[in-house]
């Protein structure tokens, strides 16, 4: 790599050919980054972190939701749970239905797990 | 997969789909070295100011990396964003000092030193960068732009911000500025 720019000759174009060398060396010329990248990354903006407390209140509100709403309306409710009840019982039972059920609970168990531990 | 092998568009939906801090980081390992020393070269070599002007035009990067369409290259938008903060750091430095505008005739021409022919080529830099420093703002940020990051007179206008006649008027009168200030290494000076 030139470090230096030649001397003009007569008859060039000595000014143009003089800042094309000075660019050939800008671009040749790679400045060690030295911390710069980590001092940037430091005055980032700070993610927008959800506060600690908002989960445990977000379940809470939810429950105290569904025990309203089953206060507010228990026949509906009851009928409900019956007829659940009674398709489920009206089912015949099998090894294959039974691990239909159990690998479903699993799944929906693992999502629910998973889905409480990620990260905001 | 190496670093290397991922685009900066990639990186650059990295960021923004999942807000990846180490995406950002390699963006800026990347450019950090063509933006610094362009801030160098546009600070007339302050290179602290330069440095912290480099920090700014990366943390405005971050911030308006949504509004960035990919309809020049990622450099050439970091570009003008550098050139972006390095104008108003200098409206805020005029405002201070109220400097004016340096003018053609204002200049003595700085003499070529023969005396030392092997030194010659060095000479002709340091005096180049001297004369590049008698520029106005707009005319060195032109010479910058097409010369050392060798860009297109249409991409030097988008990072300058202005026509593309406009950036070819800098050029030719930095150009004459320059001839002027270097009239010692110029070829009748020479032969």
């Amino acid at each position: 790599m030139s470090t230096t720019v030649d001397k003009p000759q007569p008859g060039e174009d000595w000014l143009d050919e003089a800042l094309r060398a000075e660019g050939r060396e800008h671009v040749a010329t790679y400045l060690a980054d030295d911390g710069f990248t980590a001092r940037v990354l430091e005055r980032l903006p700070r993610p927008a972190a959800l506060p600690a407390w908002r989960r445990p209140v977000v379940a809470l509100l939810w429950l105290v939701a569904a025990v309203v709403g089953v206060a507010a309306a228990p026949d509906l409710f009851y009928d409900v749970f019956r007829s659940l009840v009674a398709t489920v019982v009206a089912q015949p039972l099998t090894l294959s239905r039974i691990a239909v059920v159990l690998f479903m609970l699993g799944a929906i168990a693992w999502s629910t797990i998973v889905y409480a531990m990620r990260e905001d | 997969m190496s670093s290397a092998a991922v685009s900066d568009a990639q990186l650059i939906a990295r960021v923004l789909v999942q807000d990846d801090r180490h995406a950002f980081g390699e963006l800026v390992r990347r450019h950090q070295s063509t933006v610094r020393a362009t801030l160098r070269r546009l600070t007339g070599g302050n290179h602290a100011l330069a440095d912290d002007l480099s920090q700014e035009t990366f943390l405005l990067a971050y911030r308006n990396l949504r509004s960035f369409r990919q309809e020049a290259k990622f450099s050439t938008w970091l570009y003008r964003i550098a050139y972006n903060v390095f104008l108003a750091d200098a409206r805020k430095m005029k405002e201070v000092s109220l400097p004016e505008e340096t003018e053609v005739d204002d200049l003595a021409p700085i003499e070529a030193s023969d005396s030392m022919p092997v030194a010659s080529g060095a000479a002709l830099k340091l005096d180049l960068e001297r004369a590049m420093a008698a520029l106005s703002d707009a005319e060195r940020a032109a010479i910058v732009q097409c010369y050392h990051n060798d860009l297109s007179h249409e991409e030097a206008a988008y990072v300058l911000g202005c026509p593309v006649g406009t950036v070819k008027t800098h050029i030719l009168r930095a150009k004459q500025k320059l001839k002027a200030r270097l009239a010692g290494w110029g070829p009748e000076a020479t032969s």
